[in-house]
């Protein structure tokens, strides 16, 4: 069986499907939605069995015969025991198990990754050999000023249990106002980039359907170099 | 190390296949014993500290073998061979929840389609797709294709792709493309200049978006890139907003969340959060 | 009860109704498609990062390509992806492919590998692997650190990664000489270096959705990562770079376009808005 055929229409059929939402809400548009969960909750299972539970529990505990991987599923099992009012607290148990250790995995992370970025905040504030004048008026001494008062007036931002009141609290206030101004250029950057990422997502799909749906009926579609 | 030796000696892999069986039936009711008596014999604040002892041994196995003094080569520590077999039992453990959400959906469905209430045929799409991914999904894996597969491949293949790439990996990819639109609407109609701020805002927005689009380099391309003008190219001009403007601030908010996240962590571990799942009655 | 019909000018200019801006967005889209008018590619800097860390990775170690990410953003992380792996072909670095989460990620990203490895005649288990989807996210990273064969157990396959060719001498991490992480989910990066960057020295790089991007500058400043992808324009320079021009750099022609009309109907909103403020009517929804 050769599928190439089935897998366009299908693939155009339920990419269309799923823009009749843009006219207005329709059964259509739901019934696909509701094959996608359908389809995303069965890949789930298939994936978690194939490419985790097959290889790491069952061949192990079957295969070679380590009988006490039996205590993973009865371990795993405890969650279930949420939908028990009685019961409940033993999923807390084994909730309480994960969360220890996601807290105990932050507290290992939590060096490696903040050190490095603790210790870049410190550059140089003073002219040093070899820095290099990169332009006339932009020159990497100018940046390094740029990026340590961008720094600090927006973590100045974030110290909120600090009242803005007296001689320090109002310089803290001033501080914070201009942190707040570099935060809406930072938060403009990003709607930028939001904006680019999600039309990129629908130009994507168009590809799909200009060039690999109807460029298989029409051949000057799949000419246009898309 | 006498704890491993120990462990050895508890739990060695059975001799015979009727002796596994043996020893998986035996561990299931001796956990279902251990499991009731727990329940019978703790009461509302027994199980709390045991769901706190838990938390806090959890936490301080990982995080203790990180911070204890490591040596010899390779440097390690009494907990350091621990790490990875413990991880592996977690992520086995822990790939057991994935029935938790797939429950959910079964039964919010399954009400839907046994009471026959308006959209019913919705959810019964729900689960023929679930089913029939289910099975496709497996019947592809067992088969054991060579690598790289046929052009021409078994029909229970061949399904498995209509539904993966012609249905699930399409209609997410549709369904997310919608975006878009909702941007494109939501920046006409909502994005207004009411303050200094939004202005510059609006400002910083503009010059990324089309700094980072070929067009911008093209608008400025009259610029020489060797001149000290080219910082006004447009392209390099939305690179240096995201190098030295967006970068100082988003470090900024980056140790704001660190702090918060640090604390939160300590507050877990010490099991001293309340909230819906942390200050139940037993 | 609907909205009342604009009257004055200012009212007609903030209030198209939202079905003509779709249609503006898709012709716009469609004719640039069909009618490209193309403009050239510079690699940046970020972009530049990646493929010489892919470059300078020694020939006795593995790339880890973890791509975490789904068909929701496909569009810029499958290129992504791709223009990733003809740079390590090209350079005849061994890879992998895996993934913490979602599954779907790779089964795509081995499509895109195969249709790959057909151009540069590679075999699977020999030139490049695919450990498969693997559950734990941050206890996966903490076993393979030690080691690799137990934390992953089989390949996508089903096959014991250990008997894989390419897996012969691989033990922990120390084997590893370059992650890209390709994901449109955050916290990925941060395991990552946390985990793995951190303590053991191996170099990351990152390619990310335009969204998440700018998140990861700091990440770039710090030298924690040495290369970053931003987006489908990510994925467009290093296509450009590896000399495979694909579906990355027509969408780059098109974005052009796009963001051109994008900026224009929020002027037009503005502009709207500044004549209701004129008349003292302030701004429509």
């Amino acid at each position: 069986m050769n599928p190439d055929l089935y897998i366009l229409w299908a693939a155009a059929i339920a990419t269309l499907g799923v823009y009749t939402i843009l006219y207005r809400e329709n059964p259509i548009s739901r019934l696909f939605e509701h094959i996608f969960v359908g389809l995303s909750a069965g890949y789930l299972i298939v994936a978690t069995w194939t490419l985790n539970l097959e290889g790491k529990w069952w061949n192990p505990m079957i295969h070679d015969k380590k009988w006490y991987w039996i205590f993973a599923p009865i371990v795993g099992s405890l969650f279930y025991f949420i939908y028990s009012r009685r019961l409940g607290w033993l999923a807390r148990l084994i909730m309480g198990l994960f969360f220890g250790t996601a807290a105990g995995t932050f507290f290992r992370q939590f060096f490696p990754i903040y050190s490095p970025q603790i210790y870049a905040c410190f550059k140089p504030l003073d002219y040093q050999a070899g820095m290099g004048i990169q332009g006339v008026i932009f020159d990497l001494l100018l940046h390094n000023w740029i990026f340590v008062i961008i720094l600090l007036t927006v973590m100045s931002y974030f110290f909120f249990s600090i009242p803005h009141e007296g001689r320090f609290g109002r310089n803290l206030g001033r501080s914070a106002m201009l942190g707040r101004w570099f935060l809406m250029i930072a938060f403009g950057a990003m709607f930028g980039n939001t904006v680019m990422a999600r039309i990129s997502l629908f130009i994507g799909r168009m590809q799909f359907l200009l060039k690999d749906w109807l460029g298989s009926l029409i051949p000057w579609f799949a000419t246009r170099g898309l | 190390m006498w704890f491993s030796r120990l462990l050895q000696r508890l739990f060695p892999p059975a001799p015979t296949p009727a002796a596994l069986y043996l020893y998986l039936a035996l561990a299931v009711v001796g956990s279902i014993v251990i499991i009731v008596a727990l329940h019978r014999l703790l009461g509302p604040r027994g199980r709390r500290w045991l769901i706190a002892f838990v938390t806090f041994i959890a936490g301080l196995f990982f995080g203790l073998e990180y911070f204890y003094p490591v040596h010899g080569d390779p440097a390690k520590n009494f907990l350091t061979d621990w790490i990875e077999p413990v991880s592996v039992m977690l992520t086995v453990v822990g790939a057991f929840t994935v029935g938790l959400g797939i429950y959910s959906l079964l039964q919010v469905h399954g009400r839907n389609l046994v009471q026959r209430r308006p959209g019913w045929h919705n959810s019964l799409a729900f689960f023929l797709a679930t089913f029939a991914m289910l099975v496709f999904g497996m019947w592809e894996y067992y088969l054991h294709l060579p690598q790289p597969p046929p052009a021409v491949v078994p029909w229970p293949k061949g399904i498995y792709e209509i539904l993966f790439n012609g249905l699930f990996a399409p209609l997410q990819a549709a369904t997310f493309s919608l975006l878009a639109f909702y941007i494109a609407s939501a920046a006409y109609r909502a994005f207004r200049v009411r303050t200094g701020e939004a202005a510059l805002m609006m400002a910083a927005a503009f010059i990324v978006m089309i700094g980072q689009v070929p067009i911008g380099a093209w608008l400025t391309s009259f610029i020489p890139a060797d001149s000290p003008a080219a910082f006004f190219r447009l392209e390099m001009l939305g690179e240096w907003v995201l190098r030295w403007l967006n970068t100082p601030a988003q470090r900024g908010i980056i140790f704001g969340i660190a702090v918060g996240a640090l604390a939160m962590s300590l507050r877990i571990w010490l099991s001293l959060e309340r909230g819906t799942f942390f200050s139940e009655k037993g | 009860m609907s909205a009342p019909r604009p009257t004055t000018v200012s009212d007609r200019i903030q209030q198209i109704p939202r079905h003509y801006v779709y249609l503006l967005l898709a012709g716009v889209v469609v004719w640039q498609l069909l009618f490209p008018i193309r403009l050239p590619i510079t690699p940046s800097v970020p972009t530049r990062g990646v493929y010489d860390a892919v470059a300078a990775v020694p020939d006795d170690k593995l790339i880890i390509i973890t791509t975490d990410w789904d068909a929701s953003t496909q569009a810029e992380t499958g290129p992504q992806t791709q223009a990733v792996i003809h740079a390590c072909f090209q350079n005849h670095k061994k890879f992998v492919i895996m993934n913490l989460q979602p599954p779907m990620g790779v089964k795509l990203a081995q499509d895109l590998a195969e249709e790959a490895a057909q151009e540069y005649g590679a075999v699977y288990g020999v030139d490049y692997a695919n450990w498969g989807y693997k559950y734990g996210y941050e206890n996966v990273l903490m076993a393979m650190a030690k080691n690799i064969p137990n934390a992953i157990g089989d390949d996508f396959y089903g096959k014991p990664v250990g008997e894989l060719p390419l897996m012969q001498g691989v033990e922990d991490i120390q084997a590893i000489g370059l992650v890209v992480i390709v994901t449109g989910l955050s916290a990925m990066t941060e395991m990552w270096v946390g985990l793995i960057q951190g303590p053991y020295r191996t170099p990351l790089a990152g390619a990310y959705t335009a969204v998440m991007a700018p998140i990861y500058y700091p990440y770039l400043d710090s030298d924690q990562l040495k290369g970053m992808l931003v987006g489908a324009k990510g994925a467009a320079e290093l296509e450009a770079m590896v000399d495979r021009p694909g579906k990355a750099v027509a969408i780059m022609n098109v974005q052009s376009w796009a963001h051109v009309l994008i900026i224009a109907l929020i002027l037009l909103g503005n502009l709207g808005y500044l004549f209701a403020r004129g008349r003292g009517e302030g701004s429509q929804p």
